[in-house]
């Protein structure tokens, strides 16, 4: 069989979320491929929305699919006995379908960090553990260029892979009960940046000063599943400037 | 109309049905913990179902009304009383200008819900008027209620909730006979909760499982709008491979590396990396949200198809409350 549809070649599996939800599985391991079948796929359902559809959420290995049950009921030309037997169906139809190539490459999003002292002060620990000094550290972690796997933990939360295996450090053994928002870190083979203050364990290797997450803008995140970032080093004065 | 809070009781927010359209965000659904007593207080006073409303926890708070107002509150944290009078639940309730009203302990529950004629007056932040309190958004400047806060209501009412005020106000307390028996939408056991077994059932020893499904768990301290931990018979794995963290939503239950079960809440992550071994099903999570530490409550298994069907059900049959009020005036 030709490989017409190579992005769909494997089959998805819907399963029940709840009352108003499902999620679709896409695979079992992370990778950049089934980030992007996910980001196109979730692409495609928001320009062809079934009646009902709220909102997605994409996570590594899946996008749940959040709906309001009466309307998806009402859809008499959803075929389905149930709203989950309706959305499933919906899904899986659209999953099947050709896709059309619509996500470009945009470039990536560049993060101002001030590392180290105050604001990172895990970065020398982190440098020894790895026979490094901090500034191959800092080297390292804006050398790369980072994918935005999924938004979870709190609000505008990025988990970022493409961390360079040399800085892959485990998580603290002991959370810390506040770390500063726009704090970065670091926990196994990914980084990610604190949006608000709250406890946590990643290693906490600069700070940026730009808002991650900002409740009164149209789209609150910054960051969303499959943006590319890098990180751009800043001075103390610089930090504050932004922060001015 | 307008309220000011003298005593802020233990935990008082705005709450509405939550917040949906930023999940992807990792925004937290929020809302109301027994959306079920939300909606009916809101349909007493003619309201829309998902106006924004006042979740008290337990008793011990108190407010003082500064014009006359037009109340409905329903709920089993609390029961309202201004002086002697003790004000019924689930109808609407005018009570005149100056009047304090007081939340006496009800041992029921945990969760009282104060809608009041037109809605409370909060910002829409990301098309919700839910109070998150980790993030400092929604509901009133994003916090927990104070004493000293003012709230008053919207201007946008119904015709229904003028008709009502026309009848009511007065000199003194005044109410219908007439009210929306809650307990009527709610199984007799309040205990008892029913559940779809979740993407990871399989992943639990068969053992475990039986005992999920049987033994009772009590609520632990540790408890709150996030999520219950639930203290009873730990769940062994049968399967440790693991999970790469995937949306989960208020009602699913995970199992902690310990084996202890977690009830999501209505302020829970939007992801998460626990198999889950079970949801709760969505006519029996406001039963959920008036359970309080030390409460035994025991999984009943259900299907997801009975699950929706019962959704719809009670869907259907608030609208046709909601209908109801609405001729009657």
């Amino acid at each position: 069989m030709p490989l017409q549809s190579p992005i769909y070649s494997q089959a998805l599996s819907v399963y029940y979320l709840s009352e108003q939800a499902v999620t679709v599985e896409f695979g079992n391991e992370i990778s950049d491929v089934l980030l992007h079948r996910i980001s196109s796929f979730n692409e495609r359902l928001q320009q062809n929305p079934f009646p009902g559809l709220q909102t997605t959420v994409p996570a590594y290995t899946t996008l749940s699919v959040f709906y309001d049950a009466l309307t998806v009921l009402q859809a008499t030309h959803m075929p389905g006995r149930s709203c989950f037997e309706k959305v499933q169906h919906y899904l899986l139809n659209l999953g099947e379908k050709n896709l059309s190539q619509t996500s470009s490459e945009t470039p990536p999003i560049n993060i101002p960090v001030c590392y180290g002292d105050d604001f990172g002060p895990d970065i020398a620990d982190l440098a020894s553990q790895h026979n490094l000094t901090t500034q191959q550290v800092i080297n390292l972690h804006t050398q790369a260029i980072y994918t935005v796997y999924m938004i979870g933990f709190v609000p505008g939360f990025a988990y970022m892979g493409g961390l360079n295996e040399q800085l892959a450090t485990p998580r603290k053994a002991t959370p810390r009960q506040t770390i500063p928002f726009g704090s970065v870190g670091i926990a196994d083979k990914q980084t990610g940046i604190y949006p608000l203050d709250t406890p946590g364990g990643w290693q906490i290797i600069g700070r940026t000063p730009l808002k991650l997450f900002d409740a009164t803008r149209s789209q609150p995140s910054l960051l969303k599943a499959g943006n590319l970032v890098n990180f751009k080093s800043i001075s103390p004065q610089e930090f504050d400037m932004y922060s001015a | 109309m307008r309220i000011r809070i003298t005593k802020p009781g233990v935990l008082s927010t705005v709450q509405d049905m939550g917040r949906r359209l930023h999940l992807s965000q990792a925004v937290p659904v929020s809302g109301a913990m027994d959306t079920l007593s939300t909606r009916i207080a809101n349909i007493a006073v003619g309201n829309a179902h998902d106006e924004a409303v006042i979740e008290f926890t337990y008793a011990a708070a108190e407010f003082v009304t500064e014009t006359d107002i037009l109340i409905a509150y329903a709920g089993d944290g609390a029961t309202l009383k201004s002086g002697e009078v003790t004000i019924p639940t689930e109808r609407p309730v005018f009570i005149p200008q100056g009047s304090v009203v007081r939340l006496v302990n009800n041992p029921a529950g945990s969760r009282t819900y104060l809608a009041i004629a037109c809605g409370w007056d909060v910002p829409d932040v990301m098309s919700s008027k839910s109070t998150y309190t980790t993030a400092g958004i929604g509901g009133h400047e994003g916090r927990a209620l104070q004493a000293g806060d003012i709230l008053q209501n919207t201007k946008k009412c119904s015709p229904t909730t003028d008709d009502l005020l026309l009848k009511l106000q007065g000199t003194g307390i005044n109410y219908p006979k007439w009210n929306i028996t809650r307990q009527a939408l709610l199984p007799m056991d309040k205990k008892s909760i029913r559940v779809v077994p979740a993407n990871e059932f399989t992943w639990f020893d068969g053992c475990s499982i039986y005992d999920f499904l049987s033994s009772p768990y009590t609520l632990n301290m540790r408890s709150n709008r996030m999520g219950y931990h639930l203290d009873g018979v730990p769940i062994q794995r049968l399967m440790h491979k693991e999970l790469l963290s995937t949306a989960v939503t208020p009602g699913t239950i995970q199992i902690t590396g310990s084996g202890t079960p977690v009830l999501l809440m209505a302020d829970c992550q939007t992801t998460g990396g626990y198999p889950r071994i079970a949801q709760v099903a969505a006519v029996d999570l406001p039963l959920c949200g008036q359970l309080k530490p030390g409460d035994i409550i025991i999984f009943k298994e259900t299907s997801r198809q009975e699950a929706e069907m019962l959704y719809i059900e009670r869907e259907e049959h608030l609208q046709k409350l909601a209908l109801a009020v609405r001729s009657h005036f």
